[in-house]
């Protein structure tokens, strides 16, 4: 009973590629392929997988004729040769994953050396994620089939961002925090994150595009005055005053003395008619500038008051524009992968 | 003062005027009266000038050019009438809001050359100035003649000029000037060695016309 029960499980992990083949394999020669090794006709599954091979094949329709290699040197114990065309399979679909639960061991084992003897950067995955700029990150997950110098970025409409770089080998888990330089969040818009994996000479690039979208931000408006307080006329009108006449009488008068002191008693009296033209127009020009409206003139205090109201305000706008940063850079940002 | 060494200072005291620069020129009417060595000996007259007025900072340049007729005034002892050119010239520098020094040249010739004394004077001086209202201001200045020369020989230790100056804005670019100046000269003269005797020479001078400013 044990016997037949293991034949069964047997059979039916070596039907499985079976499965996934007929959705994917058009070509003649491959489909015959599959039928020989559904019919556990090994020989011919070598044949004709070969023979399609040298056919002019679809991408998955080659990493399926490798496959089927690959299966059949493992059920014929030829290991290295399994490997060896388990290799070229993840070469052209480096995604490629066999279930250890749906394929033999001795496949299954090929398999996983083939994935350890070349450079992959394989099941890159970017979750769906919403947070609070500067309190989250988006988790970004890969796996590096060999040690390599990897690098991973986000290019998009904001430039490019590196999210982290090392020597890395296996899963690798990484958190990435959407953030500039300056601490504000990547801006919004497509991005794709590309990780390059390299070893001397071998390199290898994986991608996934993401999209980056953010919240609504609620910023404070900037303000030009102060409740309760208002900017004061700078210039003020002086009261009417005597000062002009007074000043043209003081001039005027300062040159009659003047006159009279110096004059020479030899020469006699001088002419007062010069004196009289000149000191009556300043007499009347002063008389006139007494009737009419003073000129405005710089009133002091008000102008150290604006002063000191304008730099109030200029240092509330500062405080505002911090806040205003710190609102931007904790805006809500969401991630999300799309499909390629 | 050669008259070609007047020219090339009214033309070194007409700059070009640029930003912070205030420059007015313009024509005027001249009321004179001199007088010298005795009471008797007296003229009064009438003339045309003319002014130049510049300001840079707190740099300022005046310049005037007068020539009066004097004829003999009424009772006067004179006979004969002549001719006047008369050259002043101030450069001041502000050490107030309200004053300034100055320095400058007093040059008097008289046509018939010897009808009158004719001088020339270093001045040295200082002015107050204050704006009594929009666009009007007043001069007062006292200026002391230093090393007069009298084309009839002679000496003056006390020689000063006392001046009156009105300046307003009429419109725009147009202003009225008038300005008043008085100067007595102590000149004393030793005629043929035989001791000195007084000859003072005293001007009032009166300048009325308008000024354009650039």
């Amino acid at each position: 009973m044990a016997r037949y029960l293991g034949a069964v499980v047997c059979f039916a992990a070596l039907a499985v590629p079976a499965l996934g083949a007929a959705q994917v394999a058009q070509n003649a020669t491959v489909r015959r392929a599959q039928q020989a090794y559904d019919n556990l006709e090994y020989r011919q599954v070598l044949t004709l997988a070969r023979a399609a091979l040298r056919e002019r094949l679809t991408g998955a329709e080659r990493a399926r004729a490798y496959e089927l290699l690959g299966f059949t040197y493992g059920a014929m114990d030829s290991i290295l040769k399994a490997v060896d065309a388990f290799k070229q399979v993840v070469l052209i679909d480096p995604e490629r994953q066999l279930d250890p639960n749906r394929v033999s061991p001795k496949a299954y084992s090929a398999f996983d050396v083939a994935l350890r003897q070349v450079l992959l950067v394989r099941q890159l995955r970017v979750d769906s994620v919403s947070f609070v700029g500067g309190q989250g990150a988006v988790p970004v997950r890969f796996t590096v089939t060999q040690p390599a110098r990897v690098v991973a970025r986000a290019i998009g409409t904001g430039g490019t961002v590196v999210i982290d770089s090392g020597a890395w080998n296996g899963q690798v888990n990484l958190r990435w925090p959407a953030r500039l330089a300056g601490g504000d969040p990547v801006p919004a818009g497509t991005y794709t994150v590309v990780v390059d994996a390299r070893l001397g000479q071998n390199t290898f690039s994986a991608s996934q595009p993401i999209r980056v979208s953010h919240g609504r931000v609620d910023t404070v408006p900037s303000v030009t005055s102060l409740p309760g307080y208002q900017f004061l006329p700078e210039t003020e009108i002086p009261p009417q005053s005597w000062r002009p006449v007074g000043l043209a009488f003081l001039y005027t008068g300062g040159a009659l003395v003047g006159t009279l002191g110096l004059e020479s008693p030899t020469l006699g009296s001088s002419s007062k008619r010069e004196l009289g033209l000149v000191g009556g127009a300043a007499l009347v020009t002063g008389f006139v500038m007494m009737l009419r409206k003073p000129a405005p003139r710089p009133a002091e205090a008000n102008i150290l008051y604006n002063r000191l109201l304008r730099d109030q305000i200029a240092r509330r706008n500062q405080d505002i524009a911090k806040e205003n940063v710190a609102r931007r850079q904790q805006v809500q940002v969401t991630v999300a992968p799309v499909p390629k | 003062m050669t008259r070609s060494a007047l020219g090339a200072l009214l033309l070194a005291l007409a700059p070009r005027p640029a930003s912070g620069q205030q420059v007015t020129v313009g024509p005027q009417v001249v009321l004179s009266d001199y007088r010298e060595v005795a009471a008797g000996l007296r003229y009064r007259g009438t003339g045309l000038g003319g002014s130049l007025w510049a300001r840079r900072d707190r740099l300022s340049a005046e310049a005037a050019v007068v020539r009066v007729s004097l004829d003999p005034a009424d009772g006067s002892a004179a006979t004969a009438s002549f001719t006047t050119t008369q050259v002043d010239v101030w450069v001041a520098y502000d050490v107030a809001a309200y004053a300034s020094v100055e320095v400058g040249v007093l040059h008097r010739s008289a046509d018939p050359e010897f009808d009158a004394q004719s001088v020339g004077a270093v001045r040295v001086g200082a002015r107050s100035f204050y704006e009594i209202g929009p666009g009007a201001t007043v001069v007062f200045r006292a200026n002391y003649l230093a090393a007069p020369k009298f084309s009839g020989g002679g000496r003056a230790a006390v020689s000063l000029d006392l001046g009156l100056g009105l300046d307003v804005r009429l419109a725009g670019r147009l202003h009225g000037t008038a300005t008043y100046a008085f100067n007595r000269m102590n000149r004393k003269t030793n005629p043929g060695g035989t001791g000195e005797i007084d000859a003072p020479i005293q001007e009032t001078l009166a300048r009325v016309g308008l000024a354009v400013q650039f």
